[in-house]
């Protein structure tokens, strides 16, 4: 009996062994974690890339930035790890920087989106941004700031329903999935160092099958998420007689075959309320006011989509029951240019 | 009537862990459009195999399917069975290793996979071993706690669902029927285990009916939710697109920003209940045809799990190793269609042999 207890003590005992857990355990104290990932390519030679690693020190406010050179994207992270006093931990990346000049090069671009989807440590919901700028002063702008912590270029794209509704939000599966997609486009945020706040928006970036088609304002983009169904609340908008916030908004929309061509009954309702006022502007001039505003630009925007081809807003995802698959897949070649869309703004005071 | 429901949790969970990893890739390669269709039509087969399976059962109380073949004779148990532990075997090493690579692409990316075998195969050797009742109950506790990981990572994938991207459609039945990969899909429906156990509790085939409904609604949604976040073109283009499908979840609010690691943990639960339940099936044949004294169970159970440990140590990469786990699946098919069908017919035939006699 005893002889017993001894070896269930024992069994005992050694599943303590498992308690030292994984393999090759690094702790988090010896890790340096790198939030923000900027990739660009020098005279078409050498992918270049810079990474901000946030020290943990001082109420977080201060970080290092880390550059190194390779031939790909791979050998540098490797490069980087090498000569890193710490393990390098790759996969709490948030945000990944590429500069236009390598994202301009379509098969550049999708090999590189190719990498970071199939990287089993950088995380697919990282998010994408393009930059005009040099992605290293992007990059290292956020050490000049006062009292700025040291994840706000995650923050920045973070902030939360209400307060950027034109902020978009690209993460890298979008981005890898667009190519595929035969009846959608993207758009990924456009951002340059600013000379206050570490970022500033300049737009989006329109893709076409990862080609970069397009720039749009900052406006225009706001319509994109819209048409998502993301809510863009508090937005602020400014109609000359008067400046009001959108406080809610809806899509609705209808589709249908006429004659072979694609139709859309889409219906925006917008509820709105009105911040400041010109004297004697009536409630009912500042709605017409802005769903004239609102339907201008709708329509100037599907006109520039439909010359390049490009459908942003994704009107060919909902002819899925009414074109075959096989016929979608030539959805923006043959149908989105002749895609017409009844556009109606609704907007009501809350 | 415990014992029912502990039964129907084993086989919902051998269903589970079969299920996630390969069947999906399997379904978007036999078709483009109408995925629910090659589904349901699985889970239609299904059905109707295990109503076979149970009504040829029930006309041998208190036997299980080795009793069964060997009242058909020795020969006759060994021609069918011996293929049939043959294929165990290469389906516990397959799915032991394949399960072994997506957790260390999940979360240990720097461990050995010699290590995390040796743990796996540690676990489910030890409660084999323990017999029938210790799997039962590990299983109702790996049940309780891998349903509500499961469970939350389908619901909360619907946050990046955009249901546009499936094509609603209806096709033409016949043609996904005759690839061969349907035949291979048919092997993930394992269900020869209830002929092992039935022996002491008598098995209906409506107490099952619950359990086959909520394991063809699981296989719709380990087949939609990829399918509904990244659209079919992409979706083939990905080696484990639930994996990814998992990995694109952000809930920012969310304490554990990491969804993958819930299926991880979730898959770890499930391969040791399967890979039991089969080491143990193929104890329980072993015993039954080789009747020696000398020779305990365990000891079978433990040769046989050292032999596909080999197997699964020895397979170079990962592709290999899908496709090992494809034929062997594929081959436990053909075991799954032999099997209930010899034991209808034979119980059908005894049956009236019987009454003949009689009379």
């Amino acid at each position: 009996m005893r002889n017993n207890n001894f070896y269930k003590f024992l069994i005992v005992f050694m599943s303590t062994i498992s308690l030292c857990g994984c393999w090759d355990i690094k702790d988090i104290n010896k890790r340096s974690i790198p939030l923000v990932m900027g990739i660009s390519k020098e005279d078409d030679e050498e992918y270049r890339l810079t990474l901000q690693i946030p020290i943990p020190k001082s109420n977080n406010q201060i970080s290092r930035i880390v550059t190194e050179k390779g031939e790909s994207v791979a050998s540098v992270l490797g490069k980087i790890r090498t000569n890193s006093e710490n393990a390098v931990d790759f996969s709490q990346i948030q945000l990944i920087v590429i500069q236009k000049n390598l994202a301009n090069n379509q098969r550049e671009l999708r090999s590189l989106i190719k990498f970071l989807m199939g990287s089993e440590e950088i995380p697919s919901r990282a998010l994408v941004a393009i930059t005009d700028d040099n992605v290293d002063k992007v990059l290292s702008n956020i050490n000049d700031k006062l009292g700025v912590n040291a994840s706000a270029i995650y923050d920045y794209f973070n902030k939360g329903v209400g307060w950027a509704p034109e902020l978009l939000n690209t993460p890298i599966w979008e981005v890898y999935r667009s190519p595929f997609l035969s009846t959608k486009d993207i758009a990924v945020p456009a951002v340059r160092a600013g000379k206050d706040t570490v970022l500033v928006f300049e737009g989006s970036e329109i893709l076409r099958k990862g080609k970069l088609i397009d720039r749009i304002s900052p406006e225009e983009s706001q319509f994109i998420n819209m048409f998502q169904n993301k809510n863009v609340k508090g937005k602020i908008e400014n109609l000359g007689v008067a400046t009001v916030m959108i406080t809610n908004s809806s899509v609705q929309n209808k589709t249908s075959m006429k004659n072979k061509k694609p139709q859309v009954l889409s219906d925006l309702n917008l509820k709105i309320n009105i911040l400041e006022r010109k004297e004697g502007t009536t409630n009912n001039r500042i709605r017409k006011e802005l769903e004239r505003v609102t339907e201008k630009r709708f329509y100037d925007l599907l006109k520039q989509t439909q010359s390049s081809h490009t459908d942003i807003f994704g009107f060919g995802q909902q002819f899925h029951h009414l074109i075959s698959y096989h016929e979608l897949k030539d959805w923006r070649n043959d149908y989105y240019p002749n895609l017409r869309v009844n556009f109606e703004v609704h907007a009501n005071m809350e | 009537m415990t014992q029912r429901i502990q039964i129907v949790i084993v086989f919902i969970l051998i269903q589970l862990s079969i299920g996630y990893l390969v069947y999906p890739n399997l379904i978007y390669a036999l078709t483009k459009t109408a995925h629910w269709e090659v589904v349901m039509f699985q889970g239609f087969l299904q059905w109707i195999l295990i109503w076979i399976y149970i009504k040829g059962l029930n006309y041998f109380p208190e036997n299980d399917v080795i009793d069964i073949y060997l009242k058909m004779g020795r020969w006759a148990t060994i021609i069918i069975l011996t293929p049939f532990v043959i294929n165990l075997i290469a389906l516990v090493a397959f799915n032991i290793r394949l399960h072994t690579e997506v957790i260390i692409s999940v979360f240990l990316p720097r461990t050995p996979y010699w290590s995390i075998l040796i743990l796996l195969y540690f676990i489910s050797v030890y409660t084999a071993i323990k017999g029938l009742g210790t799997i039962f109950r590990s299983s109702i506790f790996i049940f309780l706690i891998v349903i509500p990981l499961v469970l939350f990572n389908i619901f909360s994938s619907v946050i990046n669902f955009d249901i546009h991207n499936v094509t609603p459609a209806w096709n033409s039945p016949a043609r996904f029927l005759f690839n061969i990969k349907f035949f291979y899909l048919l092997g993930f429906s394992s269900f020869l285990f209830l002929g092992f156990m039935a022996s002491k509790t008598k098995l209906s085939f409506r107490q099952l009916f619950i359990a086959c409904a909520s394991v063809t609604l699981f296989f719709l949604s380990v087949v939609y939710i990829p399918l509904f976040i990244f659209g079919q073109d992409t979706v083939v283009t990905l080696t484990n697109p639930f994996l990814e499908a998992m990995d694109s979840v952000e809930i920012s609010w969310f304490s554990f920003n990491r969804q993958t690691m819930f299926f991880g943990l979730s898959l770890v639960g499930l391969v040791i209940v399967a890979n039991s339940v089969m080491l143990w099936m193929i104890s329980q044949v072993m015993r039954k045809i080789v009747t020696s004294r000398r020779v305990k169970s365990s000891y079978w159970i433990i040769a046989f799990s050292v032999i596909s440990f080999v197997f699964a140590f020895f397979v170079p990469n990962q592709s290999l190793v899908e496709k090992f786990f494809l034929w062997s699946t594929g081959a436990q098919a053909y075991s799954m269609i032999v099997i209930p069908f010899t034991i209808f017919i034979y119980g059908f035939l005894s049956k009236r042999g019987v009454i003949r006699y009689e009379k």
